[in-house]
């Protein structure tokens, strides 16, 4: 432990922050802070303590395991914009601005849960899964169904997320919002593609107090992609699945209309940009 | 129970024995504890850059920062150069900080030891940015006196300069 303090711990290995956890039960974990210390300062949360994961080195990273892209949950989102997965990239990228994605990490995007988070949907459409570790051991978890509300998700007291596992995908894949205005903004709404061997998977950002998929959008997607449907018709998928937040920044109508445009743009996108389609 | 935290913590080349609150962050540290001036407050969180510092904080390579995102203590042992290691010691100006200056792009000076910070960082890992390279990277620094089409010409001077070409 490189520093402890009644209210403060920076441990260096996961087993040291699990530990200080323990200790301190009702402390925040903090990985960038780029959202805590905000928080604090403008009084939107109070926290009794941090236990920091800055210093956990055995957190950060990206690598390749059996086929699966493996990131650990301390890697910044600056080094999510160079990784082969091209949605996760595309979300990666929009993220902040350049000073925040430094710091800002993906445990901590996918922690924090907010229905507008940027790595959400890129997530949800790929099918990751989440390594979740406590003193008793490691389990995998999908990341579907992970968010349980906003701000609140799956994991349990004394638990940490240590890694979020992405399948390797040869097919098309992207990531898209809308915000209301074109810098620094954060998602109005936002969506997500994978298409593989012809099968096109959507999810959406701040369309659902949780994000949101539906066996239906995609099927509709999928017979966009194919030419058997038109782009009314995910429209109308889109619209019917999707239950959007009404608040000050935009209607629940305006979301679904524009979760809608989001869809057919980024099949579009896969048909024309990925070469897929007919 | 105590909210202090105690920890040591090297600012342009001094080093420095820290007492702070738990949940301070570096930007508070820095300006009111130890008096260092560079950094300016902003939006304190994290849009603006007028805090950017480059930073070695034991967790990956040294990189540009907003200091008012980073909770003080988890910089505990590392090591922070603020706009004052940009420049000479005896406040020579650097070059980018010329360029600035040839350039009229400083106005009322509030982001200005920002956008020399994330520019100088630029110009250290691609000496020949293109425009949109220069204004993806200056993305996360915002003027408010409307100055970044002359801020983006005297990041281009000073690669150019830099690079010596002649101007």
């Amino acid at each position: 432990m490189l520093l402890a303090a009644p209210r403060f711990a920076l441990p260096e290995t996961v087993t040291e922050a699990l530990a200080a956890l323990a200790e301190r039960p009702d402390a925040v974990v903090v990985a960038g802070g780029t959202e805590v210390m905000p928080d604090l300062l403008w009084r939107n949360r109070t926290a009794a303590g941090f236990v920091s994961l800055r210093r956990v080195a055995g957190l950060r990273g990206v690598s390749s395991v059996d086929g699966e892209l493996v990131v650990g949950a301390g890697t910044p989102v600056a080094a999510l914009t160079a990784v082969p997965d091209a949605g996760l990239r595309s979300a990666a990228s929009s993220l902040g601005t350049p000073l925040v994605r430094t710091e800002a990490t993906i445990g901590g995007n996918v922690v924090s849960a907010l229905p507008y988070r940027n790595l959400l949907p890129a997530l949800l459409a790929s099918g990751a899964t989440l390594e979740l570790t406590s003193a008793a051991g490691t389990r995998t978890v999908p990341f579907d169904g992970f968010v349980t509300a906003p701000g609140r998700t799956g994991l349990a007291e004394g638990e940490l997320l240590t890694a979020v596992r992405l399948p390797a995908h040869t097919g098309f894949a992207d990531y898209t919002k809308v915000g209301r205005r074109n810098a620094q903004f954060v998602a109005t709404v936002s969506a997500a593609i994978v298409s593989r061997d012809g099968a096109a998977r959507l999810a959406f950002g701040n369309a659902a107090p949780t994000p949101l998929r539906s066996d239906d959008v995609d099927a509709a997607a999928t017979a966009l992609l194919d030419g058997r449907a038109d782009a009314g018709d995910l429209r109308a998928a889109v619209a019917a699945a999707v239950d959007p937040p009404d608040d000050p920044i935009a209607s629940a109508g305006y979301r679904r209309h524009a979760l809608g445009v989001l869809a057919v743009r980024l099949v579009t996108r896969a048909a024309v940009d990925g070469g897929l389609g007919s | 129970m105590s909210d202090e935290v105690r920890f040591s913590l090297t600012v342009d080349g001094t080093s420095h024995e820290v007492t702070a609150r738990w949940s301070e962050s570096l930007l508070t540290v820095l300006r009111d504890r130890l008096g260092v001036r560079g950094p300016k407050t902003g939006c304190a969180h994290g849009r603006c850059g007028a805090c950017a510092v480059r930073a070695d904080l034991g967790d990956g390579d040294p990189h540009v920062l907003c200091a008012c995102l980073v909770p003080a203590a988890t910089a505990a042992g590392g090591t922070v150069e603020t706009i004052a290691s940009i420049g000479g010691p005896d406040g020579e100006l650097s070059d980018v900080q010329e360029a600035f200056l040839a350039e009229g792009a400083v106005q009322c000076g509030i982001c200005t030891a920002g956008f020399v910070t994330a520019a100088t960082e630029l110009l250290e890992s691609n000496p020949e940015p293109t425009r949109t390279e220069i204004e993806e990277a200056l993305y996360g620094n915002l003027c408010r006196c409307t100055g970044y089409g002359r801020i983006v010409a005297a990041v281009e001077t000073a690669a150019r300069t830099r690079r010596g070409e002649a101007r």
